[in-house]
């Protein structure tokens, strides 16, 4: 089918609203496409406020961690502290100034950022309120979550610890082969 | 991520995710209009509803990453949720903020998504989805980036 089939059948808006199409540009025109988008990109920057910065940087953590916690994967610096330093930098200096904000202990802050203590469900929603909810404490919670659950499903130690205090296990035979 | 049930106006929870090679055998060009095999080596997403499995939408973006720039390559909502008698509404909407999404998600305010239109839908593109004029080019880029992902819930 050609693409003027679809033009009988829908309106431009209606094409607009349903397709991308490939592009046909020459190569000579895709390198005059290239730099004319560079330029405008350029001047669009240029007027970028503050506040749309911010704003930005937070959202993009908000998608980061979704992605994160979203996924099968575990990587251990992608901790909830490396998030909320992450976080912190965006607008502020020094974390200092964040936990006077939240109205939290600094050394509780410091901590909470070298992974020490786990920060408290007040905490949690302190950010969350802080972010303007874009942060909410449920994705806090997340990141906690998957922390602990790598170390639960990891410790071994812990297990070979334990292994004393339990009696009359649970045994089964092996199940027979389908034949 | 919701789209509209154009027979009663509800909203419906969407999922967006990478197309895995057994969707390709689904992907027909009756339906989805392209060849969408021959779009293998980029990243290629579809949308359905969080309760089906059904291709909705389809869509290709190629990842300059120098740029900080995803392009859509192509685009196709299926069939059935075309023009005036649609079923779902919203359907590409939600596909070109996705993009967006991406972009902010690994570049920030830096992040592009851009397209080339075919000279006839350009001030289509440019109403539909506040999409900004750069010639031969559209994109969004910035507040017009961030507007998109606000109208689309993202």
């Amino acid at each position: 089918m050609k693409t003027e089939k679809l033009h009988k059948k829908y309106t431009a808006k209606e094409l607009a609203g349903a397709f991308v199409f490939r592009n046909t540009l020459t190569a000579l025109q895709t390198e005059d496409a290239g730099k004319q988008l560079a330029e405008a990109r350029k001047k669009l920057q240029k007027k970028h406020t503050p506040q749309d910065i911010l704003y930005a940087g937070v959202l993009q953590l908000r998608y980061q961690i979704e992605e994160y916690t979203a996924s099968t994967q575990y990587h251990a610096h992608l901790s909830f502290a490396y998030f909320l330093r992450a976080y912190i930098k965006l607008s502020y200096k020094n974390n200092k100034d964040f936990a006077r904000d939240i109205h939290i202990d600094e050394t509780e802050l410091s901590q909470i950022l070298n992974g020490h203590r786990d920060p408290s469900e007040k905490t949690l929603i302190r950010i969350e309120l802080h972010s303007g909810n874009l942060l909410p404490a449920l994705y806090w919670f997340k990141l906690l979550e998957k922390e602990k659950e790598y170390e639960l499903e990891t410790d071994h130690s812990l297990r070979e610890r334990e292994e004393k205090y339990v009696k009359n296990r649970l045994r089964f035979k092996p199940l027979p082969k389908k034949s | 991520m919701e789209i509209t049930d154009e027979r009663n106006g509800t909203n419906k929870m969407i999922v967006i995710e990478l197309v895995e090679e057994r969707d390709y055998r689904k992907l027909s060009k009756s339906r989805y209009w392209f060849d969408w095999r021959t779009e293998k080596d980029y990243l290629v997403y579809k949308l359905r509803l969080a309760e089906s499995s059904d291709i909705l939408g389809i869509m290709s973006l190629i990842h300059y990453e120098e740029e900080k720039r995803f392009a859509i390559n192509l685009l196709a909502v299926s069939k059935e949720n075309r023009g005036k008698q649609k079923t779902y509404g919203n359907i590409a909407g939600n596909l070109i903020a996705y993009a967006c999404r991406e972009a902010l998600r690994l570049y920030a305010l830096e992040g592009c998504v851009s397209l080339v239109p075919k000279t006839e839908l350009k001030e289509h593109y440019i109403k539909q989805y506040g999409m900004l004029d750069a010639g031969r080019q559209l994109f969004l880029e910035g507040r017009p980036l961030l507007n998109l992902l606000k109208t689309y819930d993202v």
